[in-house]
């Protein structure tokens, strides 16, 4: 008896694998496929693009949009006949938001699977863990919504690591931006802060201090609570920020958590106490999607502001237009700025790699140093110096407009992207 | 003054406390089912945090999905809840009980990668929440500040649930049977009693308490399918601090953890989810057992 249900259970465990790992390897590996007869005069037929992001857990429609904004890309690329005539092949795999992860699947998707070129990247920790083994691999990684200004001022521009690319746009767009435009509001004068306890988190709180008390010497920072990823409770933090009675709640935990933060919030009457709760990544299309009733009933009193690395409603140009069109008629979702920035990052490589007839990562570098490129999110300069994208991308509050099916950011605050991103020599 | 600029006065620390009241139902409830199955099974079920969110799911498409009334749909959501428990212990758990423990492991662990592809399958893998119900906006002055009514409402019901778990195990007719098989299953069994009966029952009851956590955790926290596994460790770690097995030593566990982490918070920045586990480790040094196990 105990023998046969011990081989019972040995059978059981065995197929739970094979449906784990199954479904492990089901995870999808969108793209083009077909091989060429042909070599194109770049000597191959294929052009492997390999992408991470966060696939699994609260934060995993980041992950997702990149792919499917990579996978739009690849596939309007190669249905016009690739890069030179060779096709991209896509593969995406989960960082986990762990940088350990992120540094693995590199090595994986570089050397095992064959990689040309990296993109992909949610997390700031797993950016920087990055770094030194993207120059150990020699490949270019575009990075599509990693947001801690280390990794283009330290990593590309102070420690010289040229394979590090970013198409979004930094904690610039998180902490400096808002310090800007609440620096002309007088009656804010409180700050407190819910950081997402991780680099990301830290350094856009430390930026938005620097920035705002150069401009507002009377202002206060009252307050500040830490939350680790995999928070699912909020309120205590929310309980100690109230009780410093802060003007404005400059919070920075994103996706899922973003939203039952400010559940929470809602819930805790947060939004009778204080004039402006700032969201940095408040934008972002799933945290939109799932607040979109609450939106729309007013529960955040108007109170609610925020951004995104890219706006689906802005700007308001043919480009623009088309790739939503295009993204909606494909997935059925609006795109998010990690969709955005993937599908310009493939763009960008492809016109680097017609630039410089190569996929040589050094002659690839060479090319997109300085290029400019429209895009959806507009016109993008990569800066030569260290590598970021520089594009404008706008501010706003949270609103209900009949023209989406989401809430979208609106009344919109346009600052020049010149006038708040730092420049190099970042001193 | 605290660091980060807090002033501390008498209701803000009352007031915290309240808070770390409600993280602790929220704890109770998912670690009452996981503690009662261990006792009486003997069985550690890492596939209870699954449990909960499959709770969490469940009342998201009966009540944010398909607008059922919000009582009904948490109800139906922990029954469903129990219906997959019966299935677990019907099928699986059943052959299982004489075995190691690593086997047991084993085989639970295995349904929480099943419980987490099959809702990635039904629901996709982005997060969801529904609406707040209409009844739960608004908050009560307590000390001073609002205090949301939904956390009320979770005190109150981890409190009453609390109450109708006493009552039944202690009580009533099937919380004897239940008790004696737990202290004895051959003398049980030879007073007549089915064990296997009354096994389905704790482990279809203990099921339901994982649903209603995750049911009732619904409109203040997204679910996902990666929710299971973030509370299970919690709730380990409040089974570890009353005693395996303990229902008494999982409620003040629980107590311990909610408001740990509350006060953590405020007091302590930084080191809040180090606290916890310092905690654990002590009770381990001076009472391995757990402050009321053995």
């Amino acid at each position: 008896m105990q023998k046969r249900v011990l081989g019972m259970m040995t059978a059981l465990f065995v197929l739970l694998c094979i449906v784990a790992v199954g479904c492990a390897q089901k995870a999808p590996a969108p793209g083009g496929k077909e091989q060429g007869g042909k070599k194109s005069p770049l000597g191959v037929d294929v052009i492997k693009i390999g992408g991470q992001g966060a696939l699994s857990g609260s934060h995993a429609d980041y992950g997702r949009q990149m792919q499917m904004g990579a996978t739009l890309a690849a596939e309007e690329i190669n249905a016009a006949g690739g890069i030179m005539g060779a096709k991209i092949e896509l593969k995406f795999m989960d960082e986990e938001l762990k940088p350990p992860v992120a540094q693995k699947n590199a090595r994986y998707l570089v050397k095992d699977w064959g990689a040309n070129f990296l993109v992909g990247i949610d997390s700031s920790g797993s950016a920087l863990a990055l770094g030194p083994v993207l120059k150990e691999l020699n490949t270019i990684q575009f990075f599509t919504h990693a947001g801690t200004e280390k990794l283009t001022e330290d990593l590309v521009y102070k420690q010289g690591i040229k394979q590090i690319f970013r198409m979004t746009v930094p904690v610039y767009q998180d902490a400096i931006l808002p310090a800007l435009v609440f620096k002309d509001m007088p009656e804010l004068k409180r700050f407190a802060a819910l950081n997402a306890d991780y680099e990301y988190g830290h350094t856009s709180w430390k930026m938005f201090k620097e920035t705002l008390s150069k401009y507002r010497p009377d202002v206060e920072f009252v307050a500040e609570a830490n939350a680790p990823f995999g928070t699912t409770d909020f309120s205590a933090h929310i309980s100690k920020l109230l009780a410093a009675n802060p003007d404005v709640i400059f919070a920075t935990p994103w996706a899922g958590e973003a939203v039952t933060m400010l559940r929470q919030a809602q819930a805790q009457g947060v939004f009778d106490k204080i004039k402006i709760w700032w969201q940095a990544m408040g934008g972002s299309v799933d945290v939109m999607e799932a607040l979109s009733t609450d939106i729309q009933k007013d529960a955040f009193k108007g109170k609610l502001w925020g951004t995104a690395r890219y706006l689906h409603n802005w700007p308001d140009t043919p480009e623009n237009r088309a790739f939503v069109q295009a993204f909606l008629k494909r997935w059925a979702r609006y795109p998010n700025y990690s969709a955005e920035a993937s599908y310009s990052s493939v763009y960008a490589l492809k016109a680097a790699i017609e630039k410089a007839g190569s996929i040589e990562t050094d002659k690839v570098i060479k090319a997109l140093e300085g290029m400019k490129i429209m895009t959806p999110a507009g016109e993008r300069y990569i800066r030569p110096e260290d590598h970021q994208a520089v594009y404008t991308v706008p501010m706003g509050r949270a609103v209900w407009s009949s023209d989406y099916p989401i809430a979208i950011i609106g009344d919109l605050k346009v600052v020049p992207a010149e006038n708040y991103y730092r420049k190099p020599p970042f001193n | 003054m605290l660091k980060g600029g807090v002033s501390l006065d008498f209701s803000t620390i009352l007031y915290q406390g309240l808070v770390g009241l409600n993280l602790a139902m929220y704890l109770w409830l998912i670690a009452a089912g996981l503690t009662i199955a261990f006792g009486v099974l003997g069985v550690l079920n890492f596939a209870h945090g699954s449990l909960y969110m499959l709770g969490a799911y469940f009342a998201f498409s009966l009540y944010g999905a398909w607008k059922l009334n919000f009582w009904l749909a948490i109800f139906l959501a922990a029954a469903l809840v129990g219906v997959v428990g019966l299935i677990m212990e019907r099928f699986f758990f059943k052959y299982i009980y004489k075995l190691d423990e690593a086997y047991q492991l084993i085989l639970t662990f295995g349904f929480v990668l099943v419980f987490s592809d099959v809702v990635k399958i039904a629901w996709g893998g982005v997060f969801t929440i529904p609406p707040l119900p209409d009844i739960f906006k608004g908050t009560v002055g307590i000390l001073g500040r609002p205090f949301p009514v939904y956390n009320l409402f979770i005190i109150s019901a981890g409190i009453i649930v609390a109450i109708v778990i006493w009552v039944l195990l202690e009580r009533g007719w099937w919380g004897k049977m239940v008790r004696a098989t737990a202290s004895d299953r051959e003398m049980a069994s030879a007073m007549g009693i089915n064990i296997a009966t009354i096994f389905t029952s704790v482990f279809v009851f203990a099921a339901a308490l994982a649903g209603l956590g995750g049911a009732l955790s619904t409109p203040v926290r997204v679910v996902d399918p990666g929710v299971g596994t973030a509370v299970i460790i919690q709730a380990f770690v409040i089974t570890v601090i009353g005693g395996l097995g303990n229902l008494k030593g999982a409620f003040v566990g629980a107590l311990i953890v909610g408001l740990v982490s509350a006060y953590g918070i405020l007091l302590f920045p930084g080191v809040e989810l180090f606290l916890i586990y310092v905690i654990m480790a002590l009770v381990l040094l001076i009472k391995p057992k757990g402050l009321l196990g053995g």
